[in-house]
Order: C-alpha cells, then structure tokens, then sequence
C-alpha cells in the first residue's frame, strides 16, 4: 500500500473511525490487529510470501520468551546470534550468494524494523525489564505496528505497553493538530519531495549518463545540485511520512516518538545524528555503541586513551549503521564514510578541546560566522556521503575518477559555503511571520482554510507529477 | 467519532469555498482555453493545456458532431507531415483535425481513437474519417515505450492525462472513467484553476527545464529546412531509435494485431480508414533491422487491409529522399505541401465514398 495512494487515505481514515467508535484498550487492540493485517496483507499476493515474516515472528517470540525466563547471558547471545543470522539470510545480503536464498518472493519491507524492535525486547528480557510474558498479540502489535512497520519511528515496548492500556481521549485541539500534522507531512512528501526528486531525476541522469562528455565544471555543478536535491528529497520525504504516521497515531491513541527534529540546524555529525533519524540512532547508541565503549574501557585502561575509545566506537557504530542501509558493497562505502565522519568529528571535538580548553572553545563555536559554517560543513558531508544511496558501486567508481580529489574537495567546500549562506538567508527568512499556513493561528476558519490551502497544494503539485514519490526509506 | 466528524466537516467547507474562490478568480483572469473550430495538437504548446496528449484529451467534446471529419492519428512524424492547416486549405468541405501525439506507438494511437470514440453518438462516428501515419517506430513494443521508471508501469502519455485529474481511475483491468465522459467540458471548467497553474508553472520554468535538459529548445521552420544531418548525427538518431525500441531486432505481432483491432472496430462503426506508410529518409531504413522488419510485415499486411471496406492505403515510398528530412523521421516544412497534397486527394475520394455508402447502404460493403 503506497502511503501517498488514495487507497492508503482510505485505509487510515478507516482506521480510525474504527478506533474511534471502539475506544476501550481491548477496542484499540483489536482494531490495530486488524489493521497490520490488512496492511501487511496489501504488500502480498499469497500467503506463501508473508510465511518468512511470520515465521521469523514466531521464532523471534519464542526466543525473547526463552531469554526472559532464563535471564541467561548465553541464552542471549545465543538467540541474538540466530535472530541476526536468520534476519541476514531473510533480508538476502549479496555477499551470502545465491545458496542461502529462499527459493520464492516474499515479502522483505518492514523486517529490519522487526529486527530492531526484537533485539531491544531479548536485551530488555535479559536485563529483567520484562516481568510478565507479552501476549501474543502485543507482540504482534508491537513489532508488526502499520504505523512503524515500514521505517520506523522505533518506539520502545514500554511506552507502546503503556499507551495500549489507555482509553482512546481525545479533544478538539488535539484532533486539529492531528490534522495539521498529517497534512503537514503529505506536504512534505507529495510536494517538498515531489519537487525535489523530480529535479534530481532530471540532473542525475546527465551525472550518470555513461555516454555523455560533460565538461569537469558541468560535472561538478551538476553533482552537486544532484547531492543536494536528493538529500532535501530524502529529508521531506522521510520526516514527512513521520508527520503523516504521528498524527494519525495521535488520532488512535498512540504516542510515536519524534523521529525528526530539524536535522539541518545541526552543527556538527554527530549532532545531526541526534536530529535524523532520532530513533534509530537512540537504538544504536544504546545497544551498540555503550555496549562497545563498555567492553573496550574494560580492555583499554589507561586514562590517556579514554577520550579515543570514543572514536573508535563511533566509528564501529555508524560503520553498522551505514551497511544496514543496504545490501550491496556500495553501502559498506557509506557505512565507512559515515563512521570517518563520526569519528573525525569525535577526534576533532577531543583535539580542539585539549588545544583550546573548554571555556575558549565554548566560545568560538558560538560565534555565528562559525555556527553557519559548521551547519554548511555538516551538511555538505552527509549530502556527499549519500551518494552511495544513489549511485551502484560502478557508477561511485566512475564518478569519484571523473570528478577526482580536487572535484569531490571543490564540491564539499562549495557546497559547504553556499550552505552555510543558505542557512543565514534561511533563519532570516524563518523570522517572517508566515505562521498561518502550518494552520496553527487564528480560529477555527482560519486555521481550517490554512489546511484547505495546503491540501490544494498537494493536489495541484501532485497533478504537476504524475507519479507520486516512492516512500524512499522503504528500501533500507 | 465526533470530534473527528467535526473537523472533517469543517475542513471540507473550507476546501470547497477556497477552491471555488480560486476557480472564480482563474476564470477571470484567464478565460477558458479556446482551441479553434478545428482541434490541432501542433498548436497544444500555445494553448492552456500545452502538451499535445493533454490537448487531446480535454478538447475532444467538440468532435461529437454529424460533420464530415478527418482526423489524423499517429506520431509526431504525421503531425509534422500532414500540417492541419496545409491539409484543411485542399479539403475545405471536410473538418480537418490534427490528433497526433508524439512519442505514440499504436497502442496511444488506439486510445485516442477510444477516446473520440468515448464523446461521439453512433452517428457521429459515421462521419469519421481516420488518417493513420504508420512507420517502424508505431509498432515498438509498449514494454520499451511505457515501462519507464518515471511513470507507473505500463501508463501511455494519454493514460497520464486520464488519471493526472482524476476523470479516470486506475484499475487491474486498465482505465476506468470516473467522471462519464458526457461530462468532460465540465469537468475541464472544474479543473480550470489547475490548468492556468500549470501553465503559469511551466512558463516560469522553461528556461530552468531547458537549461537541465528536461525541455527541448524549439527550431523554427527556416531552421528544419536548413538542417544538413552528419554522420554522427545519423549514428546518434540510429542509436536512439535502438534504444527507444528496447533493442529490439524484430518487431512483434502484437502492434500488429492491435492496428487491425483498430481498425475493424472503426470500420464496424461505419468510420474508414486511411492507412499512410509514410516514408523516413532512406539512411535511417537502411541503418535500421526494425524499418526492414516493419517493411516485410506490412507488404504482408497492406494487401489484406485494402481488401478490407471502408480502408484505403496511401503508400509513400517514393518520399524518402534524405534530404526532404530535418532529422532521421521528420520531413522538413517545404515538402509538406507536396505531402498534404498527397493526402488530400486520396481523403477526398474516401469522403465522396463515405457519403455515397450513407446515402445508399448497400454500397458500404464495396472495398473503396
């Protein structure tokens, strides 16, 4: 069920009447069971293609059972071991060969989000969090959730635990806001993305194209656009479709975290990491990266390495994080690039520190020529770093030859510069009072037109392309 | 339940009452599109609905009429041969209308001879005289022309515009009307506030799409008839023409069939048939395995076809000269009197036909 399709509106504009007019937890329960059916169902021809899920589902759940009543480290590393082996298999990594494939289509979306949601169960389950046995059917809803399945936002158990036992209450500014936010991600999505995937379809096919002779300064200028196009694509088409997942979630009672919070503010990588994709970069501090630092300072203790044992957990994790993107070599390049970025940045931090001291480094980064030259510099690198998200491994070949050192150095520090520019007319221009077309002042006619206008702009954007963007982090 | 109701309702209002401002004020500030007594698709650019499938699909509502009519089908190479206004001047008895698309292949022409269909009466459809230009690049494979990452699989330019303001909706089945077709010129009103923003969108970013190469720079007519084609540009052409057509080395049946499925079913409807075969200069038929696959199969076909009632060939062989052609399948503007002339007098014993067969039925079942 494509997101931006009628059928999808259709669908969660069921679901919720349906949760509205049974609103007791067993109600909501029982609605959102039926609803992950029906929406993992519309992804399938036959039941033969959903068998893998359900099977690694009950596989999954027999393990987190097993690790709970044992609370057994070996019982842990163990079914960790035979979740990520089988999740490996099930997700067809290319360096497993063909050997290990199943031998017929199934259905493979959402299963890295299972994988994370039931890794953090077995570790919860170790650790004694899970007291009592999970139902079947929160189980399901758990992992399964339509909302989340996809990509996320990764909502730990508890919460999703506490939300469930809640009555459905809703009042009227909740359900405006709920509105708004939806509407506010079809934005997002059917027109931010829309545009911008249409206008890096339209550059990345010159940058790729095998048998044109572009010119070196046309090369560069188009590849960069091209960064920068997908990158803006990939932002509103990804924080969009969160919108659109929080406030129809809002709308059945349910609190999904943030995932988003205004990723191209950030100064630094690491710091963008904190606002892209919060969730699952929370997942990977908590069961990667603490749990690498832990074992490395107990290995490494002399006091001096102290602050590098940072480096190199940084560097390990957004290495896992990069490959988990994908499944061929082009991913390991990003997984490399976004750990060089992670551990430089932590190097840097560590260095300037030392050299500067805290107080007068404190000071420098507050300077605002600095702020804005930090925020082009982290942006310019993610934006390059994503290349791997759009090009195969021959194309990355191709094109780091054809642009070379000085090429992928000039378009870094252009785009760096017109970013940190960018962001300056940015904040000005933010400053304006244009606050009534997100519909949150004025009263109700206001605020209602405001969302009307929004939806025509969708319409109309959505008639000027005729095929609405793929939701792209279907695809990680 | 309630609560949700509520803001539903209020949003709807507050929907209908913006677009109905918004299609007010485009109404007056741009009044609606006004496509001429004759439709003519080389003219789609100027108008409000600028692409030539678009301008097919909107304006169509003005053929249901009893008129003696002419309407050219095909790809841009009929659109740029058969001008309408050449082809109009020698036929002034006939209503002469311009429907190709460029870029069709037989399965768009096939939908727009559905969709004339869709807003004609029967009787309507008695009157019409169908021109259909035919060359190797008709008969490509819809898997190599309309299975193209930036569109839904399978989706010609025509389905495009069925589906782009919701007058169809799609289907396992294909295309089905949403909006029944009696009511297009309403439901073209009701988008109008769509029609002037796309317009006004695409006019202010004509030079960016011409600079990042999604938008052609038009050539005048003294420029085509000026063109002199290089080698490498007929390498360049040859190339493309491999690529557009999947790579293929044979053409298939399928294109084929569906011409005479075409066909009969205009014939059946008491409409006839003018089959071209028109002529792409003779480096490009030479330099091609699909022209010379495309030769054989239709010098099988064509003999049958003019068996047929109610079908006539016009063949054009003999106008393939390299130089009469601005690039490898377009002819340059001087020769299409001479191409216009051609036609017109073969239209106009089909027309003398056509109204003798309706003034004596008996004589609609003799070949013409």
């Amino acid at each position: 069920m494509a997101f931006t399709s009628l059928t999808f509106i259709a669908f969660i504009g069921a679901v919720v009447l349906l949760t509205s007019m049974l609103p007791s937890p067993g109600g909501r329960s029982a609605v959102l069971f039926g609803a992950n059916l029906v929406f993992i169902g519309s992804y399938v021809d036959s039941v033969t293609q959903v068998a893998p899920l359900a099977a690694f589902l009950l596989m999954c759940y027999l393990i987190i059972e097993g690790v709970r009543r044992s609370r057994s480290s070996a019982a842990l590393v163990a079914g960790l071991a035979v979740v990520i082996v089988t999740f490996i298999v099930l997700k067809k990594f290319s360096f497993l060969g063909e050997s290990l494939v199943l031998p017929f289509p199934y259905l493979i979306a959402g299963l890295s989000y299972v994988l994370f949601r039931v890794v953090h169960l077995l570790v919860d389950a170790k650790q004694g969090e899970l007291t009592q046995p999970i139902a079947p059917l929160h189980f399901f809803n758990y992992t399964c959730n339509f909302l989340s399945f996809t990509a996320g936002p990764i909502q730990r158990f508890q919460d999703y635990a506490a939300n469930k036992d809640q009555r459905l209450s809703l009042d009227e500014e909740k359900v405006f806001r709920a509105f708004a936010r939806v509407i506010m991600g079809f934005v997002k999505v059917a027109v931010v993305s829309a545009i911008f995937n249409y206008l890096f379809d339209s550059v990345s096919v010159r940058v790729l194209d095998t048998a044109a002779t572009l010119a070196w300064p046309m090369l560069l200028g188009l590849y960069t656009t091209a960064a920068v196009c997908y990158t803006v694509y990939l932002y509103a088409n990804f924080s969009g479709y969160m919108d659109i997942v929080i406030g129809v979630g809002a709308l059945i009672g349910q609190e999904l975290p943030e995932n988003f919070n205004q990723p191209f503010r950030a100064r630094s990588f690491l710091e963008f990491w904190q606002r892209w994709h919060m969730t699952l970069s929370e997942w990977f501090k908590t069961y990667v990266f603490n749990p690498l630092l832990k074992l490395l300072a107990t290995h490494v203790t002399a006091p001096a390495a102290g602050p590098y044992l940072g480096v190199i957990a940084f560097f390990v994790t957004f290495l896992i994080m990069g490959v988990w993107h994908g499944t061929t070599s082009v991913f390991v390049v990003y997984g490399l690039l976004m750990g060089a970025g992670a551990s430089i940045n932590k190097l840097w931090q560590v260095m300037i520190t030392k050299r500067l001291g805290k107080k007068r480094y404190k000071v420098l980064a507050e300077k605002s020529v600095v702020i804005y030259l930090a925020r082009g510099l982290t942006l310019a690198y993610f934006a390059l770093a994503l290349t791997c998200l759009w090009v195969d491994m021959p194309q990355l070949l191709r094109l780091t030859r054809q642009l070379g050192i000085g090429g992928v150095a000039a378009s870094y520090l252009g785009l760096a510069v017109a970013g940190a520019i960018a962001y300056f007319v940015w904040d000005t221009l933010a400053s304006l009072p244009v606050r009534w077309l997100a519909g949150s002042t004025g009263g109700v006619i206001g605020r209602n037109l405001g969302l009307a206008f929004q939806i025509l702009l969708i319409v109309t954007v959505s008639s000027f392309f005729h095929k609405a963007p793929e939701f792209v982090y279907r695809a990680f | 339940m309630k609560l949700i109701l509520n803001q539903a309702a209020r949003l709807l209002v507050a929907l209908v009452a913006l677009y109905g401002a918004a299609l007010a004020i485009s109404l007056v500030l741009v009044p609606r599109s006004d496509t001429g007594p004759r439709l003519d698709t080389a003219r789609a650019a100027s108008s409000l609905f600028l692409t030539e499938p678009k301008y097919v699909f909107m304006s169509r509502a003005r053929l249901n009429t009893s008129a003696d009519k002419v309407l050219l089908v095909g790809a841009s190479n009929t659109m740029a041969g058969f001008k309408q206004r050449q082809v109009q001047a020698l036929l002034p008895d006939l209503e002469v209308h311009n429907l190709a698309v460029g870029g069709s292949n037989i399965t768009q022409v096939s939908q727009v001879v559905d969709l004339v269909r869709e807003v004609q009466t029967p009787e309507a459809r008695r009157h019409n005289i169908y021109v259909v230009g035919l060359w190797y690049g008709l008969f490509a494979a819809d898997k190599a022309r309309w299975y193209t990452a930036d569109r839904h699989a399978g989706d010609t330019d025509i389905d495009i515009e069925r589906y782009r303001y919701g007058f169809y909706r799609r289907s396992d089945a294909g295309a089905v009307p949403v909006l029944p077709p009696k009511y297009l010129d309403a439901g073209v009103l009701l988008i109008h506030p769509y029609l002037v923003l796309d317009r006004t969108a695409r006019d202010l970013t004509l030079s960016l799409r011409e600079f990042i190469g999604t938008k052609k720079r038009p050539i005048t007519d003294a420029q085509r008839d000026a063109v002199v084609l290089n080698d490498a540009d007929k390498r360049k052409y040859l190339a493309f023409w491999r690529e557009y057509t999947g790579l293929a080395e044979m053409l298939g049946n399928a294109p084929f069939q569906a011409l005479q499925h075409m066909v009969d079913g205009i014939v059946a409807e008491g409409g006839r048939v003018v089959l071209v075969d028109l002529p792409i200069p003779q480096w490009h038929a030479e330099g091609s395995a699909l022209s010379a696959d495309y030769r054989r199969r239709l010098d099988a076909m064509l003999p049958r076809l003019k068996q047929q009632p109610g079908v006539s060939v016009v063949t054009m062989d003999d106008a393939g000269a390299s130089d009469d052609f601005s690039d490898e399948v377009h002819p340059k503007p001087r020769v299409t009197p001479r191409w216009a002339q051609r036609l017109a007098d073969e239209l106009a014993i089909t027309a003398r036909a056509a109204k003798d067969a309706r003034s004596s039925p008996q004589l609609a079942r003799t070949p013409s």
